[in-house]
């Protein structure tokens, strides 16, 4: 299926130069360029919308968007899961106002349309008013996306039919997204519910800080980080083995010093139980990421998904006009740990990284006042830097992706706006290139290549 | 709750719990945080819940594991916000946003201990931050205060903020 805006088609490359390593303010707030990438970025990626454990049972579903659409995320009786418009077929009301929970039904408010938890047609009120071939009830059920799938746990879904498996696009990204999703026996849930806040700045400023902006962390947190650590500053980072890693405008940026994020979470019981699983992690991931989970890091999945392996903290980014998102937040542990060690995580992720957390604090007004000063007539017209780093890409022989030496670096963030040129620029889905080859091809599970296992 | 209610309270004890209120608003506004920390017990639990949209017949049971509390402190927590704040290094402090709490609806529901009370109050926070934004926040407390000597003192307070998504970028704020 393709989506497609008449109007004007600027040249998207005019607005970056990433082997210079500058990009266009006007990206940040430009309300055509907004609605262009919901189109061609949110209408054809696929997109996170749940974590398999919020809807365990068959009739639980949850609410979300995908871009501005809102949708509904359904689990089946047969255990499957749909994803569809929240939206009436009728008038175009939602059909679902509540944030999650279990149901049969959901049923417009406006005039009664009853829909099952497929989204098909069931029902409404008064029906005998609709004569024979006013409506047909098999094609006016709530429209399904076109495609839904998981990764580990992780449910994403596309309205684009011609959109690759999850699993290409993810690509040898999943290499790294085992480090949070696959590290112990029993996989991943989400606890605790979901933290919504609204802030006024653009949805690229909070995917990129957390794909590769190691470098502010230690000067915007500076006053978090003290008073967490004893008074103490941030430790300097090891440039010679930390690297940027960048899949398809994902990306992970990390240390292999295996602590540093632990550190932070402040919970002593937590960095415990990793510290006795990290044998078994190595068994089973490798030793090179065993040594990575648990440093300083940070990673997003293109194009609105953010986590901090280590410190648990799982987000999206919902675009909500050029200047405004609404940011989602849940804690995301394995499943297997004892509830103790749980609660453990949830503390330490609200005491950092929630609403009122002594990091996430600092974050958010910076990003607004990026995107509202970046507007100014004359200051839109200026570029921004983003060349750090830019002559430090290596070969690894065990991290996959576009690597970078050196975890201070805006590599990750220059494979991101790549990405976004990409997509904004093809309109074919096949003919985007793939940045870079992948090495894992086909394979299943990332577990099964004992060539990337070598340090 | 095991609280043997209050009817009709001691009009000293309203009085007094009232002012402590005022008190502790005023002095948070004057970011006298130090002054604050004094009102409070060394046992205090302070809690913030979070709230999703559900459907009335949802009764689905309460999380198993962490419920969504966005703070769950005790005193050693709440001085290491403090710290926080008076470390000279909180970039988006500075120069400093203005809070004005308005504190209403109090009401002295319960006298759990021979020295402690119960009490209901609303809050109403005004937010004028560094950029020129204003950003207004409710929420419903109820709190334990505990009578020591001449002073009473926080020892408990469980806040619900009235909004399922916050509107604003963080909560760096005492409530």
């Amino acid at each position: 299926m393709r989506f497609e805006r008449i109007g004007r088609e600027p040249d998207y490359s005019r607005y970056m130069d990433l082997k210079e390593g500058w990009l266009d303010r006007r990206i940040f707030s430009d309300a055509d360029i907004y609605e262009e990438e919901l189109y061609r970025i949110f209408a054809r990626s696929w997109l996170f919308v749940a974590h398999e454990s919020q809807i365990p049972k068959a009739g639980d579903f949850l609410t979300t968007h995908m871009g501005e659409d809102a949708v509904i995320v359904a689990r089946q009786a047969d255990g499957s899961i749909r994803v569809m418009l929240n939206s009436c077929p009728h008038r175009g009301n939602k059909v679902c106002f509540a944030d999650a929970g279990n149901t049969r039904r959901f049923v417009c408010n406006y005039h009664g349309w009853a829909f099952d938890t497929a989204g098909d047609l069931k029902g409404m009120h008064e029906e005998y008013c609709y004569d024979n071939g006013d409506i047909d009830f098999k094609n006016h059920g709530l429209k399904n996306v076109a495609k839904v799938s998981s990764y580990k746990g992780l449910v994403f879904a596309t309205f684009n039919g011609d959109a690759p498996s999850l699993e290409a696009w993810l690509g040898d990204f999943r290499w790294y997204l085992d480090m949070i999703l696959d590290n112990e026996e029993g996989g991943t849930e989400f606890i605790g519910g979901c933290i919504k806040s609204v802030m006024s700045a653009n949805w690229k400023f909070g995917v990129e800080n957390f794909i590769g902006d190691a470098y502010h962390a230690g000067w915007t947190h500076d006053s978090g980080c003290r008073s967490m650590n004893d008074g103490m500053p941030f430790p300097p980072i090891d440039m010679e083995y930390s690297y940027h890693a960048s899949v398809n405008g994902h990306g992970w940026e990390f240390g292999t010093e295996g602590v540093g994020d632990l550190v932070l979470l402040g919970r002593p019981k937590v960095m415990d139980y990793y510290n006795k699983i990290r044998p078994k992690m190595a068994e089973r991931l490798g030793e090179m990421r065993s040594k990575i989970f648990g440093s300083v890091a940070s990673a997003s999945i293109f194009p609105n998904v953010s986590f901090l392996p280590g410190i648990s903290t799982f987000r999206q980014w919902q675009p909500k006009g050029p200047m405004q998102f609404e940011l989602k937040t849940w804690v995301i542990v394995n499943k297997n740990m004892p509830d103790d060690i749980k609660e453990e995580v949830t503390k330490g992720v609200m005491q950092t990284f929630g609403p009122g957390g002594t990091f996430e604090m600092d974050d958010g007004e910076n990003w607004e006042n990026c995107t509202t000063v970046n507007r100014g007539v004359v200051t839109r017209h200026e570029r921004l830097h983003y060349r750090c780093g830019i002559g430090r890409q290596i070969e690894h022989d065990t991290l996959p992706g576009i690597v970078y030496r050196g975890q201070y670096n805006d590599a990750n963030q220059r494979g991101f706006y790549q990405r976004w040129l990409d997509m904004m620029t093809h309109d074919e889905f096949g003919k985007m290139p793939t940045r870079p080859e992948p090495r894992l091809g086909n394979v299943a599970e990332t577990r099964d290549l004992p060539g990337l296992f070598a340090l | 709750m095991l609280d043997r209610p209050l009817s009709p309270p001691p009009v000293e004890v309203i009085v007094a719990v009232t002012q402590a209120l005022h008190c502790e608003a005023r002095l948070l506004d004057n970011e006298d945080f130090d002054g604050w920390l004094a009102m409070l017990n060394e046992d205090i639990c302070y809690r913030m819940e979070l709230k999703s949209r559900r459907f009335r017949a949802d009764r689905s049971p309460p999380l198993p594991v962490g419920p969504g509390v966005i703070f769950n402190e005790d005193l050693g927590r709440l001085k290491l916000r403090v710290d926080r704040l008076k470390s000279g290094f909180v970039w988006a402090e500075d120069p400093p946003n203005f809070i004005r709490r308005a504190i209403s609806n109090v009401e002295v529901v319960a006298r759990p201990a021979e020295n402690e009370v119960r009490v209901h109050s609303v809050l109403i926070m005004h937010r004028n931050r560094i950029d020129g934004t204003t950003r207004v926040l409710t929420a419903a407390r109820t709190d334990l205060w505990r009578g020591e000597g001449q002073a009473w003192l926080l020892a408990g307070r469980d806040i619900v903020l009235d909004h399922s998504v916050l509107p604003d970028s963080n909560l760096n704020a005492f409530f």
